[in-house]
């Protein structure tokens, strides 16, 4: 078992007196020093706008900011970084591609799982788009066999993994489908980038999203890849920093990134990414993988072994989160009780309205992990729950 | 301006852990006479609150009743003794209430209107319906 939690300040704080025990991990993700550091120390030194200046500062910056985008493309197995664009995050780096597609999108379909994150479907909605989704089983497994494509279909968007149950998608199954059918397909990958391993070129994806705060790094940065073969659609945003020539007529563009990078960027957020990406390589994502599907593992073995709680969804191969509720009590009562000894979870609908429909709920109690959380760990949320449910008896 | 039915609510709750408060919200929420199964509707929810919360209000004999339910017992203790709070009253002394007791026994944060609970719905609606009998 590794214990990375001395890495992270804010997990030796007390809360109403008790051991922080932090299980919303797939809200947010806390901070390791060194990323801490990274961005104060950017500020400190280093900082100044990027792109612009011919001065040593601006090109300190522009370097950091460019070498992020380098290690963003070669953690998530692209060779080429000019296919990175720094956004807000997931629900930007959707909405841009939702804004840029629309003209293909308006009056059709987009086929997406019943158990995407409310930021895999409005956008599309918003783009004139109507929702189709792939048909699932009772454990919330995607019926890849039972998909039908049609005519109208022309974008896939898919979450790699679960917000809410933990399971991980078959993605490739679904690109290679959409190949043959010459669809392109977009992956969420807010609730995976930091468990799993990432290969844009192996999954065959157009375009994928994720955010840095679900990382280790900072809040509002967020990662969009696009595969080559969209590296022209019209851009987003129109602004400063992604023009070739203005006339007051009519506009070039730069290249990809740039073209998509209207405005100044998030830089300390970006070089937040590229330290995050440092520190997780420093340990091993071998080792982390492992380490998190050890912790993974003794609690879904825990919970499903507990009398009078459901957990939802079962599938072969998942990560990050597990949601379950309590026989007859409220997922709300149970997750402010377990918050006043010290463990933090949600409860709720957690941005996923169309599969609580599904699972016949309001909404779940949802434990997250993180690398640096641990059986004890796991272990504390069991004697939560027992605590709840005599509250309860 | 105090008054003795939230100063005993306040006395109640004297000096008790957090998890105890809750375990006497969760027996208050035991004696709450759930409303009728027609009201707890769409109709009569109250949104904004992560635990879904119905609310029925009339007038009997000049004063105003608030009837309020929930399908989380911790929400239906608080919601029990805002009901001990605010019923038996007038619309006017409705409006003019000062609901101290909120924050005298801790609850102070779970009236933020960024919290899940929507304590800070419940009491904007429970004021709305005051208001509008009182104009
Ligand atoms: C699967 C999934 N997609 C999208 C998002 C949205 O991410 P963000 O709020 O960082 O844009 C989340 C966040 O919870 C998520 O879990």
């Amino acid at each position: 078992m590794i214990d990375l939690k001395n890495d992270f300040p804010i997990l030796s704080k007390k809360i109403y007196g008790k051991r922080l025990v932090y299980l919303d991990n797939a809200a947010t993700s806390h901070k390791p020093s060194s990323v801490i550091d990274t961005i104060s120390d950017f500020y400190r030194s280093d900082y100044s706008n990027i792109h612009r200046g011919v001065h040593y500062l601006s090109e300190i910056s522009s370097d950091k900011y460019e070498n992020a985008r380098k290690k963003v493309s070669k953690f998530i197995g692209t060779s080429d970084p000019s296919e990175i664009t720094f956004t807000a995050g997931t629900t930007d780096s959707i909405n841009q591609v939702a804004c840029s597609l629309k003209s293909i999108l308006k009056g059709n379909e987009v086929l997406i799982s019943g158990m995407e994150h409310h930021s895999n479907i409005v956008p599309w909605q918003l783009a004139g788009a109507k929702i189709k989704t792939i048909p699932m089983d009772d454990e919330c497994n995607l019926l890849v066999d039972s998909i039908e494509i049609t005519d109208k279909i022309k974008l896939i968007a898919i979450s790699h993994a679960s917000n809410v149950l933990g399971s991980v998608n078959p993605i490739k199954e679904i690109t290679e489908i959409a190949k043959e059918n010459d669809i392109p397909v977009l992956v969420d990958a807010a609730q995976s980038i930091q468990h799993l391993p990432l290969d844009v070129e192996e999954i065959g994806c157009d375009f994928l999203a994720a955010s840095g705060h679900k990382m280790y790094a900072a809040t509002g940065i967020g990662i969009l890849y696009t595969s080559e073969r969209f590296s022209d659609i019209m851009p987003a945003r129109g602004g400063g920093g992604m023009i070739d020539k203005v006339t007051l007529e009519s506009t070039t563009y730069l290249s990809p990134p740039l073209r998509y990078e209207a405005g100044t960027p998030n830089i300390a957020g970006a070089i937040s990414v590229g330290a995050a990406i440092d520190y997780m390589q420093d340990i091993g994502l071998d080792k982390i993988r492992r380490h998190e599907h050890k912790v993974y593992s003794h609690a879904r073995k825990r919970l499903l072994e507990t009398d009078g709680l459901k957990v939802y969804g079962n599938n072969e191969d998942m990560c990050g989160s597990i949601s379950f509720n309590l026989d007859n009590i409220h997922h709300y009562d149970t997750g402010l009780i377990l918050d006043k000894m010290g463990i933090a979870v949600r409860t709720g609908h957690h941005c996923a309205q169309p599969l609580m429909g599904s699972l016949g709920t309001e909404g779940t109690v949802r434990a997250s992990f993180a690398l640096y959380n641990t059986k004890e760990d796991v272990d504390m949320l069991m004697e939560g729950i027992e605590k709840v449910r005599m509250m309860y008896s | 301006m105090r008054d003795h039915v939230q100063d005993n609510i306040i006395d109640q709750f004297h000096g008790l852990e957090w998890l105890d408060k809750y375990g006497l919200l969760i027996s208050f929420a035991r004696e709450l006479e759930p409303l009728d199964e027609k009201f707890r509707t769409e109709e009569y929810s109250i949104s904004g609150c992560q635990s879904r919360v119905w609310i029925r209000t009339y007038t009997e004999g000049g004063r105003l009743v608030i009837d309020l339910d929930s399908e989380a017992m911790i929400t239906k203790g608080i919601i029990y003794l805002l009901m001990k709070v605010v019923n038996n009253r007038s619309a006017q002394e409705i409006v003019d209430i000062d609901l101290y007791f909120i924050e005298e026994i801790g609850l102070k944060s779970n009236l933020s209107p960024a919290r899940a609970d929507g304590l800070a719905s419940i009491i904007r609606r429970i004021r709305e319906v005051a208001e509008k009998e009182v104009n």
